[in-house]
């Protein structure tokens, strides 16, 4: 196949979306709505809560900490196999666990079966995507983003549907043949050899060249940061609600304005993203200072106007800085190199995301309130944006991104003098 | 006075003797069951059973009526042992306390004694009694007047089993455990019945291997079905056996054998099979097309080749021709 020079920005581009909204939907989306099935295990196994919610902590610590290995295998054999291999794994851990006769085999099968399963699958089809768009990629991530929101509307009633009717097992039997379609998903991602792929090599140099890469070791640090902020609010934002004396109907509804707002945040995001010119990276820091403050603000908001006004906008920000995120890998480290970029900045992030509830919720058994802990995960976000301004290109404002033949002379060490253009900015 | 039936009617010359024994020996048991002196007796008839059940707990309620209410009032008392009852009527009216008749029933039977006092406009009545078996139970109502009945009842039931009503499922060969809890009751024995058609048939516990019953608590109880089969679907119910009746609870059992959603999983998967089948072909399809085209695109380029090759062999040979014309 020939090398394409630069990336599609369209066409099958578009198809590519489709597969990744499908994916984050079918990954994410039945991880959120698992709780459904948390009371169901607990009256089966007659096992306490804590316990098995053990369950979907391995299944999110294998999909995190798996990633640079579905990454790796991505970059030697490209994402279909590797997608449609991770479907199939997934697929066979849910459907091992409708036999499941103790908690343990849950762990074994769901946990760490399917978990694997995920991290072969949803980090390749990001970078995938990543290497199709290069003007609409936010856009474009952004739109994919949006299945995650979708699929924990749509899969919490279905998954409660499917116990009412088949009790566990059949359920579980139903969601194995629902992550199938991660297989077909991952037949859409036609492999696209992009003009800088012989030169980055194979995945072990691009673990190497990158952990010797310095803005990406800066941005991995930096959304490890907002990573340990980011999951306080939506984990503790309910209980914030109950102490303050909220009743559960209205605090419910809020929590699906905020979800709403998050969706719209994160195609508006991805749109500006493509629209503003520069590096994304300045958007990304605008995202997470606002949410940072906005954070901090929310224990002053006593009355009832001001709280959903800041949920509201807690929700839009939040939302908006997830596709920016993952646009700036791209701009960073070259669209050869994504697989492994996206794969290691997954692994480490994810240590921030296991950190951040726990500490959140010590605090808030030391204090009394959750005062002390939205504070300290405002603060994190906003070192996480300080962190961002280190970034290369950063105060440029005549800059545009990154070309990947300009990525390719940086890597190489080398000047060599391309015919088509000339080396704009250096 | 003439209005009201009972003590004051046939038997007035005996009264002031027997009042004042049952005073005497009413005493103790009049104490420790009202601190306020009460101007209420206890009738002779039931002296033996008072000493009798003087360790039983007693119970008192309340009533209160007005000429006006629209609506009978009723007042539901759950028991759960043997106790003795104090009931309570009060009637507010603007009309003459002396002509109001009232009486006491259980479910429509009227009841032999009964005691009131008049204070004011209001009218007390009371009556006092114990329950110790279910036939004492039921409803007791105090009714005033004739023409316009007033009424307030009192509903006497055992506790009742609150459980959930979703039906249980299971697959075959499964086991499953049916839970039947009383809230804040100890029953005195727990039976489990199973449906034969709309009959209630006791479960079987004989057999070890299909059924066990067990319970950690007095207040609840646990029957497990092991080796599910089809036949084993369908309604079960757990009695709760007080001394004073019994309440029971139905529990729907579900059994399904795992084609059922087997045979969708196998659907899904097919459609999956199907899908990846068709965007593989797909692509198959529009590459060979591109193939055929850029083939396409090499013929004609050849082609124009040979055209360019043969327009130059032409030319050459003029050429050369005048060439070897100079060169002469």
């Amino acid at each position: 196949m020939a090398h394409k020079a630069e990336p599609p920005d369209g066409g099958w581009g578009w198809m590519v979306v489709l597969s990744a909204f499908f994916q984050s939907a079918l990954v994410f989306g039945v991880l959120r709505s698992f709780g459904v099935f948390f009371v169901e295990f607990v009256a089966a196994f007659e096992e306490q809560a804590a316990r098995v919610s053990w369950i979907a902590s391995i299944g999110i610590a294998v999909q995190q900490f798996g990633s640079p290995v579905g990454s790796a295998l991505s970059t030697k054999f490209g994402p279909r196999p590797v997608v449609m291999a991770g479907g199939i794994l997934a697929a066979l851990g849910m459907l091992l666990a409708s036999f499941a006769t103790s908690l343990t085999h849950l762990y074994l099968s769901i946990g760490l079966l399917s978990g694997s399963g995920w991290a072969l699958t949803f980090t390749p089809t990001l970078a995938c995507l990543s290497r199709y768009f290069s003007r609409r990629r936010s856009l474009a991530t952004g739109l994919a983003l949006t299945g995650v929101g979708l699929s924990s509307f749509a899969f919490a009633p279905l998954f409660q549907w499917l116990l009412s009717y088949y009790a566990w097992r059949g359920a579980l039997l139903l969601v194995s043949a629902l992550s199938l379609h991660l297989v077909a998903c991952g037949a859409l991602l036609r492999p696209l050899s992009l003009a800088e792929d012989p030169a980055v090599g194979g995945p072990g140099t691009q673990l190497t060249s990158l952990l010797h890469h310095g803005p990406f070791l800066r941005y991995t640090v930096a959304l490890t940061l907002i990573n340990t902020g980011y999951f306080i609010p939506y984990v503790h934002l309910v209980a914030h609600l109950q102490d303050l004396d909220w009743d559960p109907l209205p605090a419910a509804f809020l929590l699906s304005v905020v979800a709403i707002s998050d969706l719209v945040g994160r195609v508006a995001s991805g749109w500006l993203g493509d629209a503003v010119p520069g590096p994304v990276a300045r958007l990304l820091m605008l995202w997470t200072t606002l949410t940072g403050v906005i954070l901090a603000l929310f224990p002053v908001a006593l009355a009832p106007t001001a709280l959903v006004a800041l949920a509201v906008a807690y929700g839009f920000t939040s939302g908006a800085l997830t596709p920016v995120a993952f646009s700036v890998l791209p701009e960073l480290v070259g669209t050869g190199k994504i697989y492994c970029g996206l794969g290691l900045v997954q692994m480490v992030e994810s240590i921030g995301g296991l950190l951040g509830a726990p500490l959140s919720g010590y605090l808030r058994d030391v204090t009394g309130n959750y005062t002390a802990s939205f504070v300290v995960s405002g603060a994190f976000l906003l070192a996480g944006s300080g962190v961002l301004i280190t970034l290369p290109h950063f105060f440029c404002f005549s800059a545009p991104t990154s070309k990947p033949q300009d990525l390719v002379t940086e890597t190489l060490g080398t000047k060599v003098p391309l015919p088509s253009e000339g080396l704009g900015e250096e | 006075m003439r209005a009201l039936p009972g003590l004051m009617g046939p038997r007035a010359p005996l009264l002031p003797l027997l009042l004042l024994c049952l005073l005497a020996a009413a005493r103790p048991s009049l104490a420790d069951g009202h601190p306020s002196a009460s101007p209420f007796t206890t009738p002779p008839v039931r002296e033996e059973t008072m000493a009798k059940y003087s360790n039983l707990s007693l119970e008192s309620h309340n009533i209160s009526l007005t000429e006006h209410s629209n609506m009978p009032v009723e007042k539901n008392i759950t028991l759960e042992r043997p106790s003795n009852i104090k009931l309570i009527c009060q009637f507010t009216t603007s009309g003459d306390l002396n002509s109001v008749n009232v009486t006491w029933r259980k479910d429509d039977e009227i009841l032999e004694t009964n005691y009131l006092n008049a204070t004011g406009s209001i009218l007390y009545t009371q009556y006092m009694f114990t329950i110790v078996n279910s036939k004492q139970m039921g409803s007791y109502s105090c009714v005033f007047g004739e023409k316009k009945e007033q009424r307030g009842t009192f509903n006497f039931k055992v506790p009742e089993l609150h459980g959930k009503n979703k039906p249980l499922i299971n697959y075959v060969g499964d086991s499953v455990v049916l839970k039947c809890k009383c809230q804040d009751c100890f029953p005195l024995n727990w039976t489990w019945y199973s449906s034969n058609g709309s009959v209630q048939v006791p479960v079987d516990v004989q057999m070890n291997d299909k059924y066990v019953i067990n319970g950690k608590n007095a207040n609840e109880t646990r029957l497990k079905i092991m080796q599910l089969s089809e036949e084993d679907r369908g309604s079960y119910w757990c009695h709760a056996i007080f001394q004073l009746g019994e309440s029971e609870e139905h529990i729907e059992l579900v059994v399904l054998s795992y084609l059922v959603p087997l045979k969708a999983f196998l659907a899904i998967a097919a459609e999956v099979v199907l899908l990846v089948a068709i965007i593989l072909l797909c692509e198959m399809y529009t590459q060979k097309k591109k193939e055929h085209s850029d083939d396409g695109k090499e013929f004609e380029q050849i082609e124009q080749l040979k055209l360019d090759d043969s327009n130059g062999i032409e030319n050459n040979a003029p050429r050369h021709r005048k060439n070897e014309a100079v060169g002469q």
